[in-house]
């Protein structure tokens, strides 16, 4: 377990008291948690939290409260240096089926991501930013197919890299390892340890019910679950998987150890 | 050919061009058989409505009638079409859903009941003839239309939202050219709706002509071999008017051939 020099310092989002409720139904209670600017010497680390619980617990609709798409019933989330309250589009979003426009091109749906993300470049400048990030995540052949035209690892990279275009530094991600086989899974895990290195700032939030998978990407990771004899889900364990020796380990899910832990969070869940 | 002949029976199975194409004769020739065997009597058979096609076609004033329906028709369903679809792209603004609904419901109020209000209100029979087609047509194109609206996933209004668009700008994207395919299906589809009324409004009008006014006074004359003529070109008009917007809806929207089950 190889221990890294990092320093954790800005504040980049908190979800301070979340709590939701349908009806009678209270589906999340007093969700707290904090994410910080993480850095290491000499590269753009960028931060990757998971909030791990098991299916049905209220993890979709805290994933649209982060990205401001739904308001809570109370609390907040507030993000970036001036900790203003979050406002849809300042967070982008990969939902599990992994949404695109059908009736437009690979080219055009990334276009799209372009054109919102407030930059003003000419069309040839767009081009190549466009066939950059398509050669990187390797769809450049598949450019001018259309969504339903690819595979769904192929449409999780589109969905990724239109959020990437936007600029939009926060990035949530609805169990992006469902339904995938172990290579692909593998895949999807060096993309996107990829787009957290992009930029220092760009943070992943992984929400997931695949504990080992969102493990291994991860540097911090907050468990949603049921507390007895409270309504609602909270967050009931924080594991910082940097001072476990656990973070930035491709090779992480072959260690014992952090199948130990695994195997300790599945019961908590 | 045993396989061939088990998929042609087995739901859910796919079947070559080929096949189809034998199997849609082979109906047809035993439909037009039955009918042949069957006629004769008050029904006229095959070929005597052959006979009253090749008459019918013969016939200068039949253009006269027939053009004046296909005008008709295409007038019609131009203005009904631009009309549904400005109520059902307003009716996302709450302002203006009530009339959208208002509007759906209007498909249970009968044309006949209506008839002598439009004449007081239009100046003469060609006016008559375009608002009540209106009145009959736009109903079933806005609910066409509006259940197209209802069943798109809320996934795609988020994802706009997440790439920063304002609502003017979802609406444009995801209602309006992401669903530009699926108006040319509403039209292909309610094109029979439109020929109905077509021949209903032409019977309410009769000085105006048409294939309808046609139809009317063969019923009348029991003349039924030219009755049948009639509809079996209305039926082609109405297959060759399906197989071009068809092909034009893919044509304009590729992506729309990969929707389909193979």
């Amino acid at each position: 377990m190889a221990q890294h020099v990092y320093t954790k310092d800005a504040l980049l989002l908190k979800a301070d008291n979340i709590c939701l409720k349908y009806g009678d139904k209270q589906i999340l209670s007093d969700v707290n948690f904090e994410i910080h600017n993480i850095q290491r010497p000499n590269m753009s680390q960028g931060q990757v939290v998971s909030l791990i619980g098991r299916s049905g617990v209220g993890k979709t609709q805290l994933f649209k409260i982060l990205a401001g798409l739904i308001k809570p019933t109370s609390g907040t989330v507030t993000i970036d240096e001036d900790q203003h309250v979050v406002r849809p589009g300042e967070v982008g979003i990969i939902p599990q089926n992994y949404i695109l426009f059908n009736h437009r091109t690979i080219y055009q749906n990334l276009k799209i991501g372009l054109d919102f993300s407030g930059q003003k470049v000419s069309d040839e400048q767009e081009k190549s930013i466009i066939e950059d990030y398509a050669s990187k995540f390797g769809l450049s052949e598949h450019l001018k197919k259309y969504p339903m035209q690819l595979s769904g690892g192929q449409r999780q990279r589109v969905s990724i890299i239109q959020q990437v275009l936007t600029g939009n530094k926060f990035i949530l991600l609805d169990e992006p390892f469902s339904g995938l086989d172990i290579l692909m899974v593998d895949k999807v895990i060096d993309l996107l340890i990829q787009v957290s290195t992009i930029n220092e700032f760009n943070t992943l939030i992984i929400v997931s019910h695949d504990i080992e998978n969102a493990l291994a990407l991860s540097d911090t990771a907050y468990i949603l679950a049921n507390k007895e004899g409270v309504a609602g889900a909270t967050v009931t364990e924080t594991i910082d998987l940097i001072q476990l020796g656990f973070a930035w380990d491709r090779d992480i899910r072959q260690s014992a150890h952090f199948q130990e832990l695994v195997a300790q969070i599945k019961f908590k869940i | 050919m045993k396989e061939t002949l088990k998929n042609s029976v087995l739901p859910l199975s796919s079947i070559s061009k080929q096949t189809l194409i034998i199997l849609v004769i082979a109906e047809s020739a035993i439909a037009l058989l039955a009918w042949h065997l069957t006629g004769n009597g008050l029904i006229p058979s095959p070929l005597r409505v052959l006979d009253a096609i090749i008459k019918l076609v013969t016939e200068a004033s039949f253009y006269d009638e027939f053009f004046k329906s296909i005008g008709l028709s295409f007038k019609g369903m131009g203005i009904s079409l631009v009309v549904a679809v400005l109520v059902s792209y307003l009716s996302l603004i709450p302002i203006f859903n009530p009339i959208a609904k208002f509007v759906i419901k209007c498909r249970y109020l009968t044309l006949t009941g209506l008839i002598f209000l439009f004449t007081l209100l239009t100046q003469d029979g060609s006016q008559l003839r375009i608002s009540l087609l209106l009145f009959g047509i736009v109903p079933f194109f806005v609910t066409s239309l509006m259940s197209i609206i209802d069943t798109i996933n809320v996934q795609e209004y988020e994802l706009c939202k997440t790439l920063r668009m304002n609502n003017w700008q979802t609406l444009w994207e995801v209602v309006i050219v992401g669903r530009l395919d699926q108006v040319i299906e509403v039209m292909r589809q309610n094109f029979a709706i439109s020929w109905m009324m077509i021949t209903m409004v032409e019977g309410y009008s009769m000085s105006e002509g048409g294939l309808g006014t046609m139809l009317i006074k063969s019923n009348k004359y029991l003349d039924l071999s030219t009755v049948f003529a009639i509809l079996v070109i209305i039926f082609l008009i109405g297959i060759l008017f399906d197989y071009v917007l068809g092909q034009l809806r893919f044509w304009l929207f590729p992506y729309t051939k990969l929707q389909l089950r193979k």
